[in-house]
C-alpha cells in the first residue's frame, strides 16, 4: 500500500478517537473526510483490498434494512463483511467505514463489502468502489428539497450506474422507474417482483410518480398497484411492459401481524410486519443469488432476522405497549398508517415532524399522505410534536381529525403510557429517530428499575 | 351557495403536496356551509370553463410539464377568456410558468398559455428554501417553500409579494409571483393555502363575488392552528441568529 494511503488511514483513526473522546457525535463521517483530503484515491485503494465481492444498495426506501439482510446472510456463512452503519451513506461516511475497519497496519480483512449509498452521493461513490453488484430498492419521492425532483434522482442514479458498466444491477421490476433505469443503463440486470396482488387498499395510496410511459410518453395502464407506484404496468401504445421477474415471492400471507411467503422453493415464516420488508427480503435474496454467496442458509437466517433495526422498536413503559416507527416520506408514512389501522384496539398516537436538513426542509410531502384513514383508527388522542408540529396539526385539521400539539415529547409519552390506552404509537421522521429511541429506552429502563 | 373548483391535470401536475390547496379550498367552504365541488381534469379531458369558479394549476417535473404543454394548446383560448372575465386562478410553480409565454429549459422551449406576459428561463442551480413574502393584499405575511430551476421575468406585471426571506421570481429582483385580475401565480409550495388561510379566503371571496355579486361575503374562521403554523415560519426568519446558522450550515 502506498504511504499516502497509510497516512490517510492513520489520520482518520486519530480523528475518530478524538471525536469519541470529545463526545462530539458518533464520529462516522469526519474521519472519512480527513482520509479523503490526504489521499483522494483512498476509497479505491480500500475497495481493492476486499477479497470477494462488493455490493452497493441504493434507492429511496429500504436501503438500510436490505443492506442489513445482505450483511447478516453473508456473515451467517462465516464471511467477514464490511458494512457502513446507518446514517453514514454519503462519500465521507463510506470511506470512514472502510478505513476504521483496517488493522494496525492499515490492512483490511474482508471477504465482502455491503455498502449503502445515498442517491445523490452515488455519482461520486460508484466509480471509486467499482462494485460487482448494485441493488436498487426503488425510486420514489423523498426529501424533495434536496433532490429537486424525482427525475433528478433518477438521472443521478443513471449516471452513477453507467459509470460502472461491469456492475450487475438488481432491481425491483414492479417499480417502473427502476426498470426503466436498468434498461436505459446498458448494464446487466436481474429483476425481482411480486406478481400477485397482496397489499390492502389503504397502503395503496394515490401517490403516483410515473404513470406515463418512459418510452413513448403515453399513459400507462396498471393491472393493479401494490402500494405507491409499485404494480403491474404496461403501455397500450408501444407495448413496453413490466417483465416477468427472475425472482418472486408467492403465497404471501399476513397472520398474527407477520408475513409468511414462498421464495425460490422455500417457505419463509418471516418476522416482517410490513409489506415493504417482504420486498426488502426478496431483493436481498435476489442479490445473494446473483453474487453466488450467502443464500444457502437463507431461510434460517431470515426467520430469525430482526427487521426492527431501531426503526420499528417496541417498548414497555408503565405497562403500556409503546411502538416507535420511522416515517420519512409519503410512501413510508402510508405504510405506517396501514399498520396502525390493522390494530383495532384503542390507541394513542404521537406524530413528530422535524424539518432539519436530514429530514428534508420541505414538509409538503405530508399532504401527499392519505391521513383521512386515521379518522377510523380508534385513536383516543393524537398529538403532534417536532419543529413542524403545527403543519402536521393542520394536515389533520383539514381531514377534520382533532389533535393536540406539544413541545415536550417525553412528558406526553409518559402521560400516554400512564393514563392512556396502554397502546401508544410514536411515529417520527428521520432526525427525531435516535433521540426518541434513546428516550423510550430510558423510560423503559427507568420503569424496570423501580 | 356553491363553488366549483377545477383541478387541472392532477395526473401530471401533482408535485409537493399541491393537492393540499384543493383540500384547503374545499374544507374552508364546507366549514362555512358552502357547497364545494372539485372536478379533476385529467390530461386529454374536455374542460368547460364556464362551469368553473376556481381553477388550480399545480406544478410538475420538467418532463411532465412538457407533456402538459401539448394539452394546454387545445384550451388556450378558453383559459384566456376565463381569466379576462375575472375567473379565479391559483397557479403554483410549474403552473405559474405555464401561464406565461414560454419556459425554456436546457433542452427545449415549452410554449405556455400566454395568459401572463412573463417568460421563464431554466438555470441548473435550483432555488430551494423556505420563503416569506409581504403581499400588498394582506396584513399577514405569506409563507411557503420554493423549489424551482426556472427564473421568471414578470415585465410590467404586479408581483404577488416582496420577498423578506428567500429567492422569489429569479433570485435577484426581490419580488415573488404575479397578481393579475383574479389570478394568483406563485412559486410557493408548502402547500401554499393551509398555512396562508388569508390567501385562500381572498380567492374564495373573489370567486363568490364573481358568481353571486358583491354582497357575498365569507364568515371568518378561528384559524388558530393556521396562524401558529404561519407565525412559526415568519418568526423563524425574523431571527437573525437562525438565518446566520442556516447560512453557515449551507456552506459547510
Amino acid at each position: 500500500m502506498r504511504l499516502r494511503s497509510k497516512l490517510a488511514i492513520r489520520a482518520a483513526k486519530l480523528t475518530s478517537i478524538l471525536i469519541k473522546k470529545m463526545k462530539r457525535g458518533s464520529g462516522v463521517t469526519l474521519p472519512g473526510y480527513v482520509a479523503r483530503r490526504i489521499d483522494p484515491n483512498i476509497l479505491t485503494a480500500m475497495a481493492e483490498q476486499v477479497r470477494g465481492k462488493i455490493i452497493v444498495t441504493m434507492g429511496t426506501n429500504g436501503k438500510t434494512t436490505t443492506n442489513a439482510i445482505l450483511c447478516r446472510a453473508l456473515e451467517s456463512e462465516g464471511h467477514k463483511v464490511i458494512i457502513n452503519r446507518t446514517g453514514a451513506n454519503m462519500l465521507n461516511g463510506i470511506i470512514s467505514a472502510f478505513v476504521l475497519a483496517t488493522d494496525r497496519k492499515g490492512k483490511l480483512d474482508a471477504d465482502f463489502a455491503c455498502i449503502e449509498v445515498d442517491e445523490i452521493s452515488s455519482v461520486g461513490v460508484l466509480p471509486k468502489l467499482k462494485p460487482d453488484c448494485a441493488l436498487l430498492t426503488n425510486i420514489s419521492r423523498d426529501q424533495l428539497d434536496r433532490f429537486g425532483e424525482v427525475d433528478i434522482t433518477y438521472n443521478k442514479l443513471l449516471t452513477a450506474v453507467k459509470s460502472v458498466p461491469d456492475t450487475t444491477l438488481i432491481i425491483n421490476c414492479d417499480d417502473i422507474l427502476s426498470y426503466s433505469l436498468a434498461e436505459e443503463s446498458g448494464n446487466k440486470f436481474v429483476t425481482c417482483g411480486i406478481s400477485e396482488q397482496i397489499f390492502d387498499d389503504i397502503s395503496r395510496s394515490e401517490i403516483r410518480e410515473s404513470i406515463f410511459c418512459r418510452k413513448c410518453g403515453k399513459k400507462l395502464e396498471y393491472k393493479f398497484f401494490h402500494y405507491g407506484q409499485l404494480g403491474i404496468y404496461h403501455c397500450p401504445n408501444c407495448g413496453w411492459e413490466r417483465p416477468e421477474p427472475d425472482y418472486t415471492a408467492q403465497n404471501i400471507e399476513l397472520q398474527d401481524e407477520v408475513y409468511s411467503f414462498d421464495l425460490d422453493g422455500m417457505h419463509i415464516d418471516s418476522t416482517a410486519r410490513t409489506p415493504y420488508n417482504v420486498y426488502n427480503t426478496l431483493s436481498a435474496y435476489t442479490a445473494l443469488k446473483t453474487m453466488g454467496a450467502g443464500y444457502a442458509g437463507f431461510k434460517d437466517m431470515i426467520e430469525a432476522f430482526d427487521y426492527g433495526n431501531n426503526r420499528e422498536s417496541i417498548f414497555t413503559i408503565d405497562g403500556a405497549r409503546v411502538q416507535l416507527h420511522l416515517a420519512k416520506n409519503p410512501i413510508g408514512f402510508q405504510q405506517k398508517i396501514s399498520l396502525v389501522l390493522k390494530d383495532e384496539k384503542p390507541k394513542d398516537i404521537i406524530i413528530q415532524i422535524n424539518d432539519t436538513a436530514q429530514d428534508g426542509r420541505d414538509i409538503s410531502w405530508l399532504w401527499d399522505v392519505d391521513f383521512q384513514y386515521l379518522a377510523d383508527s380508534n385513536a383516543s388522542r393524537i398529538i403532534t410534536a417536532g419543529t413542524r408540529r403545527y403543519d402536521m396539526g393542520l394536515r389533520l385539521k383539514y381531514e377534520d381529525i382533532p389533535c393536540e400539539t406539544t413541545t415536550d415529547l417525553k412528558a406526553v409519552v409518559e402521560d400516554c403510557a400512564k393514563n392512556g390506552t396502554k397502546n401508544l404509537y410514536v411515529i417520527v421522521n428521520y432526525s427525531g429517530l435516535y433521540r426518541t429511541n434513546h428516550m423510550l429506552a430510558e423510560l423503559e429502563k427507568g420503569g424496570a428499575d423501580k | 351557495m356553491k363553488l366549483t373548483i377545477g383541478h387541472l391535470y392532477p395526473d401530471l401536475l401533482n408535485l409537493y403536496g399541491d393537492r393540499g390547496n384543493i383540500q384547503c379550498f374545499r374544507k374552508r367552504l364546507e366549514w362555512r356551509g358552502i357547497e364545494a365541488e372539485v372536478i379533476p381534469f385529467l390530461s386529454g379531458d374536455e374542460i368547460d370553463f364556464t362551469k368553473l369558479d376556481i381553477v388550480l394549476l399545480g406544478g410538475g417535473s420538467d418532463r411532465e410539464q412538457e407533456l402538459v404543454c401539448g394539452f394546454l394548446q387545445n384550451i388556450k383560448d378558453d383559459f384566456r377568456n376565463y381569466v379576462e372575465d375575472g375567473g379565479v386562478v391559483l397557479a403554483v410553480c410549474g403552473g405559474y410558468q405555464l401561464l406565461g409565454k414560454y419556459y425554456k429549459t436546457d433542452k427545449k422551449t415549452i410554449e405556455g398559455l400566454g395568459v401572463l406576459n412573463i417568460t421563464t428561463d431554466w438555470e441548473p442551480e435550483r432555488l430551494i428554501r423556505d420563503i416569506v413574502l409581504d403581499s400588498p393584499l394582506f396584513d399577514r405575511p405569506v409563507v411557503g417553500f420554493e423549489n424551482h430551476g426556472g427564473r421568471t421575468e414578470i415585465g410590467d406585471h404586479t408581483p404577488f409579494g416582496k420577498v423578506t426571506y428567500g429567492f422569489g421570481n429569479n433570485g435577484k429582483s426581490g419580488y415573488e409571483g404575479v397578481i393579475y385580475k383574479n389570478v394568483i401565480a406563485t412559486y410557493l409550495h408548502g402547500p401554499l393555502l393551509p398555512k396562508n388561510p388569508h390567501v385562500c379566503d381572498y380567492l374564495l371571496e373573489r370567486a363568490l363575488k364573481r358568481k353571486y355579486g358583491e354582497d357575498a361575503v365569507l364568515e371568518p374562521l378561528p384559524d388558530e392552528m393556521e396562524k401558529k403554523a404561519n407565525d412559526y415560519i415568519v418568526e423563524r426568519y425574523n431571527d437573525k441568529k437562525y438565518i446566520l446558522k442556516e447560512t453557515i450550515k449551507r456552506h459547510t
